[in-house]
Formats: C-alpha cells, sequence, structure tokens
C-alpha cells in the first residue's frame, strides 16, 4: 500500500469522514539524467550569486518577491507557507455540484481518498450517496502549505479527490489570436465527415492504450547501449489537403487500406495522394480500428 | 498573447489540418526568485560537469539512463527526436469515442489547438472538424508526443474551437484496491439521508464562485513584507470527531440546514475535536483571511 501524502476530514455540517489522500497517478515516463555528452559525467546544478560570480551556499539564498524591476522583498519560507490558510486537517465542504456540470479543464491533479480505521461507516456512506447522486462535493484544504479548491467524487469504490483550477486561471477563446474561421463548410462536407467520425467511433478502452513511445525509447536505449545509431523510422508527414472533399472521401474509401484508393479521377486529388503514397497511411485506420 | 507551444498537424483520416498548441491554463501563482541573502543579488543556476568540475553549456548535455547492469547508455537530443518522428509533428487521431465513456481521472492538462496558415483548404478542414465534432457528442482520441513523453489526448469542440487534452494511461492511473474500507453497503435509510442532506446543499457549479483565496494571501503577505511588517502563521481549524451516530449527525445537519442556518458550514458546534492546533512562531501580525473570518461565520 502507498503512503498517504494527507490525513485530515471531510466535514459538511455534523458530519465528519476523516480520510487519508494517496496520489492516484504514477506517471512511467522513462527518466534520464543529465550528462556531460563529453565524458558522459553527471551535471550538478550549483548556485551562483550573479552579482559575485561566485557560487552560494544553500543557507545563503531567500526568496525575494519583485515588486518593480530589480526590487525585491524578501519573505521568509514560514511567512510564505502562513498564506496556507487554516484547513491543514480539514476539507470543508461549501457543496454539492453535479459532476456532469464540471468540465475537465478544471480539474488540476488527481488524488484517491481512502479510509481511516474509526470513519468506515462515515465513508462508505459519503460514497454510497455521491455514487448515488452523481455529485462532486466542492471544498477547500491546506495541502503542503497551500489551499487549494477540490472536488470530491464517486470513482470505482472509493472517492476521487481533484484539486481545481480557479476561472481566472483558465485561458479562453477570447486569449488566443485565432484566425477567422472560413464559411461554413457545406452539407455534404459536413455529412462526409460525420461519416467518417462514425466510421471511426469506437468503445473507450483504455486498458488497451499503452504508451507505445515509451517502448521505443526503452528500444532505442537498448540500440544505444550495442553501440548501434538511432534512426528515424521512415514515416510520411501530414499535410494539409487541397482539396478537402478528396481526401475525405478517401478516408472513407472502402473501410481498408484507404489510401491506396484514388478518388474517383479528380485531377485536384493528385497532390494529396503523392503526399500519402510514400508511406504508409494504412496505419491511420489500422489504429482506429484497433 | 501566449506563445505557441507545439505546431504540427491534427490528422484525421486522410485530412491534415495545420494546428498550433496553446494552453489553457496560465499560471497566476505569486513566483519568487531566489536572491543571494548577503546582497541581494539574483541567483542563477549553471550546470557543471561533476568529473571535470567545469561549467557545461546546454547544448552539450545528454540524457543518461542507467541500465539494470549499471551500465550508462547516453542519448542525444536527435536521438530523442528520431525514436518517433512522426509522433512529435502530428496528433493522430485514432477513433472517436463517446465523452461520457471517459472518467475525469484520466484528464491531464488542456489546450487549445488554433489552426495556423494562410491557405484555405486547411482552415476549411478545421472548421469541418468543429462543425461534424459539434453535431455528434463524440470526442476524438489521438496521440502524440510532446517534450519526450507521449500523450494520449481527446480532442473536442468548446467555444467553437478544438480544445485539447492530455491524458493519462490506464496504467498511469493507480489501482484503488485496499484504499477504500470495503465491507458492508451502508443501510438504504442512512445513504436515504445522506442523498438527501447532499441535495438540499446542493447548487450549480459556477467556476465564479470560487476565487483563489492563497493568492491573495500571499500577494498581502508580500505587501506586509514590504512595509515592514511581519507575518504569523494563522492558528488551524480543529479536525471534527466522526459523530457517533451518523444519522443523528445527517438529521441534525438537515435541522439546521432548515432553521437558516447557512450551506458550508463544517463542524457543528456539539462536535469534539481531535484537537489539532498548530500554533506557529513569528509574532504581531495576521495572515489576513484566516481563522478569525471563519470562526464568526460559524457562530
Amino acid at each position: 500500500m502507498p503512503r498517504s501524502l494527507w490525513n485530515g476530514t471531510i466535514a459538511f455540517g455534523a458530519v465528519a469522514v476523516p480520510v487519508k489522500l494517496y496520489s492516484a497517478v504514477a506517471t512511467k515516463t522513462v527518466h534520464f539524467h543529465e550528462v556531460h555528452l563529453a565524458d558522459g559525467a553527471r551535471i550538478e546544478h550549483r548556485s551562483f550569486c550573479t552579482k559575485e560570480d561566485k557560487q552560494v551556499p544553500r543557507e545563503e539564498i531567500v526568496k525575494g518577491f519583485e515588486v518593480r524591476a530589480g526590487r525585491y522583498v524578501v519573505v521568509d519560507q514560514d511567512e510564505i507557507d502562513a498564506a496556507g490558510g487554516t484547513r491543514s486537517r480539514i476539507i470543508d465542504i461549501e457543496r454539492f455540484v453535479a459532476v456532469a456540470d464540471i468540465d475537465p479543464v478544471f480539474y488540476d491533479k488527481a488524488y484517491f481518498v481512502g479510509s481511516q480505521d474509526d470513519g468506515a461507516d462515515a465513508y462508505r456512506l459519503l460514497q454510497a450517496a455521491l455514487a448515488r447522486t452523481q455529485r462532486a462535493a466542492i471544498g477547500r484544504f491546506t495541502f503542503h502549505h497551500r489551499e487549494y479548491l477540490a472536488a470530491i467524487r464517486a470513482y470505482e469504490d472509493v472517492l476521487a479527490l481533484h484539486t481545481m483550477r480557479f476561472a481566472d486561471e483558465l485561458v479562453g477563446p477570447e486569449d488566443l489570436d485565432v484566425p477567422k474561421l472560413s464559411r461554413k463548410p457545406n452539407a455534404r462536407e459536413v455529412e462526409m465527415a460525420g461519416s467518417l467520425i462514425a466510421s471511426m467511433h469506437a468503445p473507450f478502452r483504455p486498458d488497451k492504450l499503452h504508451d507505445e513511445y515509451r517502448e521505443a525509447v526503452l528500444a532505442a536505449i537498448e540500440r544505444k547501449a550495442k553501440g548501434e545509431d538511432i534512426v528515424a523510422p521512415d514515416e510520411p508527414e501530414a499535410e494539409p489537403p487541397d482539396d478537402l472533399m478528396a481526401a475525405l472521401q478517401a478516408s472513407l474509401g472502402k473501410g481498408g487500406p484507404m489510401a491506396e484508393q484514388e478518388p474517383d479521377g479528380k485531377s485536384k486529388s493528385k497532390s494529396k495522394s503523392k503526399a500519402k503514397s510514400g508511406g504508409k497511411p494504412k496505419t491511420t485506420k489500422k489504429k482506429a480500428k484497433a | 498573447m501566449a506563445r505557441s507551444l507545439w505546431s504540427g498537424s491534427l490528422s484525421f483520416g486522410l485530412v491534415n489540418v495545420p494546428v498550433a498548441l496553446f494552453s489553457a491554463a496560465r499560471d497566476l501563482d505569486v513566483h519568487f526568485h531566489q536572491l543571494h541573502a548577503p546582497d541581494g543579488a539574483r541567483i542563477e543556476i549553471r550546470r557543471f560537469c561533476s568529473k571535470e568540475d567545469v561549467e557545461v553549456a546546454l547544448e552539450d548535455i545528454g540524457h543518461g539512463y542507467e541500465l539494470d547492469s549499471g551500465k550508462q547508455v547516453v542519448l542525444t537530443d536527435a536521438d530523442l527526436e528520431a525514436v518517433a518522428p512522426r509522433k512529435t509533428r502530428t496528433i493522430d487521431i485514432q477513433s472517436f469515442v463517446d465523452r461520457d465513456e471517459i472518467d475525469p481521472v484520466f484528464f491531464d492538462h488542456p489546450y487549445w489547438l488554433v489552426p495556423t496558415g494562410e491557405a484555405e483548404g486547411p482552415r476549411r478542414a478545421y472548421r469541418l472538424l468543429v462543425d461534424a465534432m459539434g453535431e455528434r457528442d463524440d470526442v476524438a482520441l489521438g496521440r502524440f508526443v510532446l517534450r519526450t513523453k507521449e500523450y494520449l489526448v481527446v480532442v473536442r469542440v468548446r467555444d467553437g474551437l478544438l480544445a485539447l487534452s492530455t491524458m493519462l494511461f490506464a496504467d498511469e492511473i493507480r489501482p484503488t484496491k485496499g484504499l477504500g474500507p470495503g465491507g458492508r453497503q451502508p443501510a438504504k435509510a442512512a445513504v436515504d439521508e445522506a442523498v438527501k442532506l447532499i441535495e438540499a446543499l446542493s447548487g450549480d457549479f459556477d467556476p465564479a464562485d470560487y476565487a483563489d483565496e492563497h493568492r491573495k494571501r500571499l500577494r498581502a503577505i508580500v505587501k506586509d513584507k514590504q512595509k515592514g511588517g511581519t507575518v504569523e502563521a494563522p492558528e488551524q481549524d480543529a479536525e471534527p470527531a466522526v459523530a457517533g451516530d451518523l444519522m443523528e449527525a445527517l438529521r441534525r445537519t438537515m435541522d439546521e440546514l432548515g432553521s437558516g442556518g447557512k450551506r458550508s458550514a463544517s463542524a457543528s458546534k456539539g462536535s469534539k475535536t481531535k484537537g489539532s492546533k498548530a500554533k506557529a512562531k513569528g509574532t504581531q501580525k495576521k495572515a489576513k483571511g484566516s481563522r478569525s473570518e471563519r470562526a464568526k461565520s460559524r457562530g
């Protein structure tokens, strides 16, 4: 059993549910160390004073907030921690909302909530009631000296807690420089794209999907260990379509090795088929079916 | 405007749409710089070779991986780029799935996909994908490599644009076995009562209702410090004890709600506390928005 990251109590009204928090995520990325290419020795990060140009021991380093260019207010770690609020032992539920109403963009990190021995009944009750109502409890708590907004919901037969982003932390379309999108596609194009989507529809089976890149990196490490060079596989690059209809038709064609099919002799489709015929565009489709 | 983090192609069947990736979340945290205490100068991190004790330029740094045998293999940036070149430049949509089928626990980081290029064709393809996906309740499932990690991604329509979320792989989500209490299901009457209470405390999710109080407090602390004040850590809220009688606790809370009580009152008067008062050092001033306000609202 993994170690819990935080222990405390979920509280709403007179109801108290003592819980433990566990990380929900264990990333499987291949980790590398920084090494000096010349001799393979490890790289060390050293802190230097930019004024004196000399190395500085840890204990001489403080944190400063830049109030205006080049002017800093030094703040102790204890003082930074004091902003963490008062809920280091309590998840204070403010209200319940429908899980479906929370767009996933608001979810930041995911944790699992485990029970404590003295609160098993209360835990089961909250879990069952959240599962039945499909609601999430929204509350705040202090974790590692930082206050978070959190959503707690039923997940499998436990509770999951998501720390949440605040509304002003989200970037909206108005913050982006989006070029004017072209006129509405015609009905025929939308219909064809709809058919293509339907033909690629599949159930979501996360257990069938794994990190292929990670395997490729590990394989590359092995090749390199044997002294082989790592050569890029011959993969076709995606090119934008000149003729959208032709590309849609070609995608839809036959469901099998679709790209091999020439869309019915339209001259404009040439550049499209040129872009694709070099490689093995079948992969896209195959994966879609898998 | 923010800079794009990646640009490449969104590939859907044989339709390729050139797009740029922008983060849909911005960092509004209060950030601090490391300073050298004696002279207040900025600290800079420099990379040194641990063997030669000389500073090393970024381009002379490789990626070391230690094999089980203890032997180290070093990969260069070029090696890593060569591992899966297409994946680093193309988001390949592999299938479309019902959006309800994807549990939120899979979602990692939100982004926007913005069409690039001047050509009419690609822009129409982008628009077409928006329109066709918008008509259905499907989301596109694809994958691509961003900064040496492959991501499963979901592409969906949000506010008339394509939104992308990186996703975790199923084997990156920990099993929940053993975390819950297991055992018998709670009695139906108790669940009914809890459901009633949850419904009474329910409201719409309006993100604008929630502000980052932590950020505000941290800014206030910096301001206090600037004026030469000191900052005191707030006293911590007491942890309420588990009710001996759950049904009674549920009913009591319902009653309090009924009698004009406010939603959100945690730790009602009657409950004992486990007593966890973290008293902190420092004196004089108090960090703003801390316990005193809350104590009042609890009555």
